[in-house]
């Protein structure tokens, strides 16, 4: 490999193990580091000295024991035993798809509320809010036909309260997700 | 001899440990520098023989305790390179890390001598 290629690599691991950072963090330290190789590596060509890429990095150790004390202060009380970084990416992955399903979630009962609100004035007898057998229980429906032996509830009151409550899931889900992406 | 230099290092080490943080202050309290600068100047140190990934991760340690901070130049044709400098906290800091350096050291060379 080239020296280019050899610093490249390098930086490219380090940036992996700093993603526990926040992104603007870690581009942050990427640039300086970058940037303090670079400063030597032309400094050493213009002293016509031989530039190796990798007796530069030798003194930053290596991308994953440098990463580790850039994120040391993130991880409460002493750091985890050697072994532990396993279970990390783990939990990780399940945060990361708790986030994306959240996401799922919330969206489709949010559109699905506020959708049933909307079209409540175009279809009004073929959606409602009924009660059937005496109050025992209770159907929220898109029916074909009205329900037998049901009462409806709400009548054209469903439409704003669907509506609100789709909007109500839809700020709750955002609030959630808010605070997933926070220990992303 | 080879035995003799791997103890004065591991010597250096511990001793650096406490000592770091009031070195670098103090090296910013002359004036501002960027990384590889502060670190060749360190380095004219005998005891001072630190590496670039204890340097840099110490850095922005103190960036994040508010002690110091840092902003991007560029002169001339140069690289745009990353400055640090005391902010009012670092600069109180340093001034009692000083202080207690100083008493540290009287009171060992008060046992040495005795």
């Amino acid at each position: 490999m080239s020296n280019r290629e050899v610093i490249h690599q390098y930086l490219k691991n380090l940036s992996t193990y700093l993603s526990r950072l926040n992104k603007e963090e870690a581009t942050e330290v990427i640039k300086e580091i970058e940037s303090h190789i670079l400063d030597v590596v032309e400094a050493k060509e213009q002293a016509g000295e031989k530039v190796d890429a990798n007796a530069i990095l030798a003194g930053f150790g290596s991308p994953r024991e440098l990463a580790e004390q850039y994120v040391a202060h993130m991880l409460e009380g002493t750091p985890p035993p050697v072994g532990f970084n396993a279970i990390q990416t783990v939990k990780k992955g399940i945060t990361r798809g708790a986030y994306y399903g959240m996401f799922a979630f919330g969206v489709s009962v949010s559109t699905l509320l506020i959708l049933v609100g909307l079209a409540k004035f175009f279809l009004p007898d073929q959606i409602g809010l009924w009660s059937s057998t005496h109050g025992n229980s209770v159907i929220l429906a898109f029916a074909a036909d009205t329900q037998p032996n049901a009462e409806e509830l709400l009548g054209y009151w469903l439409a704003p309260i669907a509506v609100l409550l789709g909007l109500g899931v839809a700020k709750l889900t955002k609030s959630v997700l808010r605070v997933l992406k926070h220990h992303l | 001899m080879a035995k003799q230099d791997n103890f004065n290092e591991k010597w250096d080490v511990q001793l650096r440990k406490g000592t770091l943080e009031l070195v670098i202050l103090a090296a910013l309290h002359q004036k501002e520098r960027y990384g590889l600068e502060l670190l060749k100047y360190l380095h004219s140190f005998e005891t001072m023989q630190i590496t670039e990934g204890t340097l840099y991760p110490l850095m922005d340690r103190l960036k994040r305790d508010g002690l110091i901070d840092a902003y991007w130049n560029q002169e001339g044709d140069s690289r745009p390179r990353k400055y640090y400098l005391l902010t009012e906290t670092g600069r109180h800091k340093q001034q009692v890390l000083v202080e207690r350096w100083r008493r540290s050291v009287l009171d060992i060379e008060s046992i040495l001598s005795q």
